[in-house]
Order: C-alpha cells, then structure tokens, then sequence
C-alpha cells in the first residue's frame, strides 16, 4: 500500500501563509488525514475505489513540481476564441482579445474565505489544505461574451507521479452570458493525479454554456469537484466529453438557489482499455419553479469501467420542480462495466421528477440491417456508436463547436477501429 | 445466378427448411407463395447470410458457394434483401447510410466511390421515381417512418445500390393499393436481362402488379407445387390447404 499520509510540513514547502490561513490549510490536511484517498467503502466512492486505484498505479505521489519552461500551445484554429492558459493549474496567459476588457476581472486565485470543515468529499479537503494555483475570473453585470472562451489546461511532459492540486472560481453577474470550454491538453506520457476545486456563481438572470473536452487520450489520473450556484432566473448548461483519461471523477454540484433557473447536464463518453470515469452529480432544488436536466451516455470497450451516481435533491419549498434524469450505456465487451446509482430525494409533493436508466449491448437486429446493406460488422458497430453519442453532440447550438467536437469523436472512433 | 439444393436450416434445434431446391435464372422472377409459418422469412434470412440458422445442402450464387460468405460480403456481391420489416436505426442519417452503403458496395466491386454531388442526383431521381419526399431522406434511417415510407425506402434502396439477385420478403405486407403500385412499379422498372428476383409473399394480390416467371408454394420447408402465374390464381380460390 501506497502511504497517503501527507505531513504538515507540506504546507511551508508550499509557500508563506498568514497564521489564519496556515491553520486553515493544516485543518484540512488533518480532516484529509484522517480518511486518506477515500475507497470502496465510501458510499460516494463505491464503484470508483481511488485508494485502490492509485495505490496499483502509482509507486508515490508527489507534491513538488519540477520547473518547466513555458510549452507552446497548439490554438484551436477551427473558430475564433478568447482564450486563458493554465500549466499545471497555474494561470499563465489569457487573452480577450473579442471583449470589453473592462468587463471582465481575471486574476490568480486568492483564497478569502478560511471557514473550514470535514467535508464529504475528503478530496475537497485535500485541495483546501495544499492548493496554491488556479484562477479567478469575473464577467461584470449585463455584458454578453461576443465569442467563445477557450480554457487551456495544459499539463507538461515533465510530470510524473505529481499530486497536482488547483482551485478556479468563475463568477457571472446579473444578466451576463459567456461561453467557454474547458479543453484539456496533456503531454505528459506518466501517470499524475490532478485534483481541482471549482466554484462557479451565477448571478441573476446569467447564462452559462459550458463544454468539456479532452483533446486526446492521456495517462492523466483526474479529479475534479465543482460547486455551481444559481441565482434567479439563471441558466446553466454543461456539455461533458469526459473521454481521453485514465481515471476521471467528476462531481458536481448544482444548488438551485434562485426561482426559475434551470441547468441542463449532458454528457457522452467513449471509454477502452482501462479507462475508468465517473460522472457523480447532485441537484439541490432549493427553489420553487425550477428545472433540472440530466443526460448521460456511455459506451464501454475492453476492460473500461463507467459509473454514473445522479442525485436529485427537492427540498420541501421547492414545489414546481421539474427534473429529469437519464442514463445510457453500450456495453461493447464482456468485461467492460457500467455502474448506475439514480437517486431521488424528495420532500415537495407538487414535483415532476422522473429518472431512467439502461444497460445492455447494441442491438443485434440494427447490425444486421446495416450488413445487409454491405457495412461490416466493424463499421456498423462505429456507426451505431457514433450515432448513439451524436445525440448528445447535436444538442450544441453553435455549428463550429458541434463539428469540433464531432471531429474529436470521430478521431477517436477511428483509432479504435484501426486498433482491432 | 441461384441455384439452391436440398437446403435445410435449423435455427434452436427447431427445422424450418427441410430440403428446399430452387434455380433461378439471370432475368428471371420467381415467387414464393406459402402459408405462415411455412419457412418464407427464414429462406429470405439464409440467402442474407443472417447469423444465428444450422444450414446443411447446397447454396450457389453466380456459381459460387455461399457458404463462409459474411453477410456483408453478400450484399457486396450483388444480393439485396428487401425487409419485411425495416429495422428503425436512431441517430443515423438516412441519406449519409445510404451513400456510405452505395459507396461500400461500388468500393467491393472496383468502382470508384461516388462524389457527393453525383450521389444527390442520383437520390433524387430515384426518389422522384417511387414519389418520396427526399426530405424524408434527411431524416433518422427508418425512424418514425410510415409502413408504406420504410418499404419505400427499401425499394429506393434498391434502385441506388443496383443488385443482382433481389429477394423481397413480403414487401406488400402493411401497403394500401396506392403505395402497393409504387412499389410494384418501382420492382418492375428495375427489372433487366440480369437482374434475378425472388418475390416472396402471403398473398396473390403482389402478384397483380408484378407478374412472375415462376410461382412456387412453400409448405413445411419444402417446396410443394411449382408452376408459372396461373398457380398464383388457382391458390387465390382454392388457398393453401388446396394444395397438398
């Protein structure tokens, strides 16, 4: 077994904090302590064993990181965008090149608030304790992003069995809108664990539209949890495309704080080899009048393991809510496995909530009429996947982002098609 | 072009075809007449090449066995199957199937893939021929289709990938008399001096419409009667208990 615990002493290698700051930080490494990397045990964390997982592949963690020169970073050149540059969870460039610059605040992240306590996720208290890069980013009130924003998380090639632990805070004031995609590049060919803390508040009637994209496969091990605030009347929609990692949990948040928002989840994932994601969410509808959408589809090759836990939470005020939940998964192979866990929490009796899943291969008779049709069995199965994750793709309003993306898909499929 | 000899097929240790023997000429359409259950769909699922049946005896195509022959390859080589009951395929785009399937076959039989433009005129004067809206062919393969839609989008199918043998398997089922002559119409324009057909169908009425070289009863896995259309109109009266 790999030994988890990590000493207090961590901290001052980190940087010089102010006392209060300093017991915030060693508080958290304590509550982290105490559990360690959570495993299978973990009601959370029942299909995504971390503690196993890292301990099989990685000989150590480690927190300091060698200094890497600036990498160049290949820009998207299929559609014009702003852009902001993160290596290894620091904020290096950005450029708003499309926008009012005084519309917009972006600075590295500055913790302000040292309340601190256990929290559910022993990961979250990780990052408190030893988290010192990441981003801040504010769009004022009543501006609308004129053109896309694309994050770039680069990791670099130097990384190698690093605990890498980064905090973002994205803030939308009242009726502004803004796009952008979180686009991961990773060059590094060994194994490291990233751990990320975001927050993002929308504020009255703001609008989010958001899509997560891995440009290509990597032996990244990830973890991210996001907290997602609405305001009144506020609109958040979140695109995942999860695949490309080794391991990736994504847990996310959605408090529904305000009358009439609405945050729309979907997300299509390709997953083989040993790939292992899961996507955990949970709804808090603490409004009345709101609405909540969630979709989410897999397809599994190989030895891949996909996990989809849902919750929906309606809290008693909360009358009106509408929420919905689905889940789909294409098993391609015998020893793939999907794990589902849809739970609802409901304690409004004037609701409309509702929830889905399914498992199972793909369907005999559709490859067979494709066959017939002198497609072999390879191509209608790419086919039939394709199709099968296009649904989630074609619910991207913008055209050149939709093609992006259903590029990347299909790169993907292809090399898996050459591949066997 | 098919020559079929003493076939038997057995699918969960269950015989549906016991000894069934069939020629069928380059040029020619032969009908295949039988009551349910008589083993119609299952030869229709054979020659496709469907996994899943136990096959013993002889199956040639162009003088060559079909045995070992992947479905796929089959379609390759000229044998079409028009189904009794489309398969609804969400997500997939009808007009980019047909072309990656017309594009499939021409490849296999060392044509050059056909350009995007090409390919649009050829739909449209194929749709246009059997009166489809070719907005249908904008939509999802067979989803939401109409029963007379999905059998016309199976005739049109034909008509783009341009078959040797065409076996149809009860494509009147589900057709009121308007869409039946389309359909019959579109058959009939098809027909050529190479072109083998091989009509299968519960009722005479198809055969209204499509005229057959030959009518064959099929009854418990065999063929029991042979003759040519006049067999058609004599079971018409008498049915298929008349037969035996």
């Amino acid at each position: 077994m790999l030994d988890l615990k990590i000493h207090s002493n961590e901290i001052d290698k980190i940087g010089k904090f102010s006392k209060e700051e300093k017991d915030y930080r060693i508080k958290n490494l304590n509550y982290f302590n105490d559990i360690g990397l959570p495993n299978k045990k973990d009601e959370d964390w029942k299909f995504s064993d971390l503690n196993a997982i890292v301990s099989k592949n990685f000989k150590k963690l480690n927190l300091k990181l060698g200094k890497s020169d600036n990498p160049k970073i290949n820009f998207i050149k299929e559609f014009e965008h702003n852009y902001i540059v993160i290596i290894n969870g620091k904020l290096t460039a950005s450029d708003f090149k499309y926008e009012e610059k005084n519309k917009i605040d972006l600075k590295p992240f500055t913790n302000e608030d040292y309340s601190n306590k256990k929290e559910n996720n022993p990961l979250v208290n990780l990052n408190h304790a030893l988290s010192h890069e990441g981003f801040f980013l504010e769009v004022k009130e009543n501006y609308k992003f004129n053109k896309v924003l694309v994050i770039y998380y680069f990791y670099t090639d130097d990384l190698d069995e690093n605990l890498l632990n980064s905090k973002n805070k994205i803030k939308i004031g009242n009726n502004s809108e803004i796009h952008f995609v979180d686009f991961i590049v990773n060059e590094s060919k060994r194994n490291f664990f990233n751990n990320i803390y975001e927050e993002i508040i929308l504020e009255e009637s703001s609008t989010l539209k958001n899509i997560y994209l891995q440009n290509d496969k990597s032996p990244g091990y990830f973890h991210k949890y996001t907290k997602n605030k609405l305001s009144s009347g506020s609109n958040l929609s979140s695109f995942i495309f999860p695949t490309g990692l080794k391991f990736n949990k994504l847990d996310l948040e959605f408090d529904l704080e305000g009358e009439n928002s609405v945050c729309n989840i979907q997300s299509a994932a390709f997953l083989n080899e040993y790939d292992h994601q899961e996507v955990k969410t949970r709804v808090n509808h603490l409004y009345p009048n709101c609405k909540s959408y969630q979709k989410v589809k897999n397809v599994l090759n190989d030895n891949s393991k996909g996990v989809y836990q849902g919750k929906i939470f309606v809290k008693d005020v909360a009358q009106k809510t509408d929420a919905y939940q689905l889940s789909k998964a294409v098993l391609l192979n015998e020893r793939s496995e999907f794990n589902s866990k849809p739970e609802l929490e409901i304690y409004a009796d004037d609701v409309k909530c509702s929830h889905g899943s399914t498992s199972g291969s793909l369907d005999k008779d559709s490859i067979y009429y494709l066959m017939t049709r002198g497609l072999s069995k390879k191509e209608s199965t790419k086919l039939l996947v394709e199709s099968f994750l296009n649904e989630i793709i074609e619910s991207i309003k913008s055209s050149s982002l939709r093609n992006f993306i259903k590029t990347k898909l299909e790169n993907q499929l292809k090399n898996e098609h050459k591949k066997h | 072009m098919l020559e079929i000899k003493n076939l038997n097929a057995s699918i969960n240790n269950r015989e549906i075809l016991k000894g069934l023997n069939i020629s069928i000429k380059p040029g020619e359409l032969h009908a295949i007449m039988g009551p349910n259950g008589s083993g119609k769909s299952t030869l229709a699922n054979v020659l496709s090449g469907k996994e899943g049946y136990k096959i013993s005896g002889e199956l040639n195509y162009l003088g060559k066995s079909l045995n070992e022959i992947s479905i796929d390859e089959r379609a390759q080589k000229g044998i079409f199957l028009a189904f009794q009951y489309p398969t609804e395929i969400p997500g997939v785009n009808t007009s980019n199937f047909l072309r990656t399937s017309l594009n499939k076959v021409r490849k296999a039989q060392g044509k050059k893939e056909i350009d995007a433009l090409s390919f649009l005129k050829l739909v449209k004067e194929k749709s246009d021929e059997l009166g489809m809206d070719e907005k249908m062919l904008t939509r999802q393969l067979n989803v939401g289709f109409s029963g007379g839609e999905k059998k016309k989008n199976e005739i049109l199918q034909m008509k783009i990938l341009d078959p040797s043998l065409i076996i149809l398997d009860e494509t009147d089922s589900g057709l009121d008399i308007d869409a039946l002559k389309i359909v019959a119409d579109g058959v009939n324009s098809a027909r050529d001096k190479k072109k083998s057909f091989l009509v299968i169908t519960h009722y005479q009425r198809l055969l209204n419409f499509i005229k057959p070289d030959f009518v064959h009863v099929l009854a418990d896995g065999k063929i029991v009667k042979s003759g040519t259309k006049e067999l058609a109109m004599e079971l018409e009266k008498t049915g298929y208990k008349g037969i035996n």
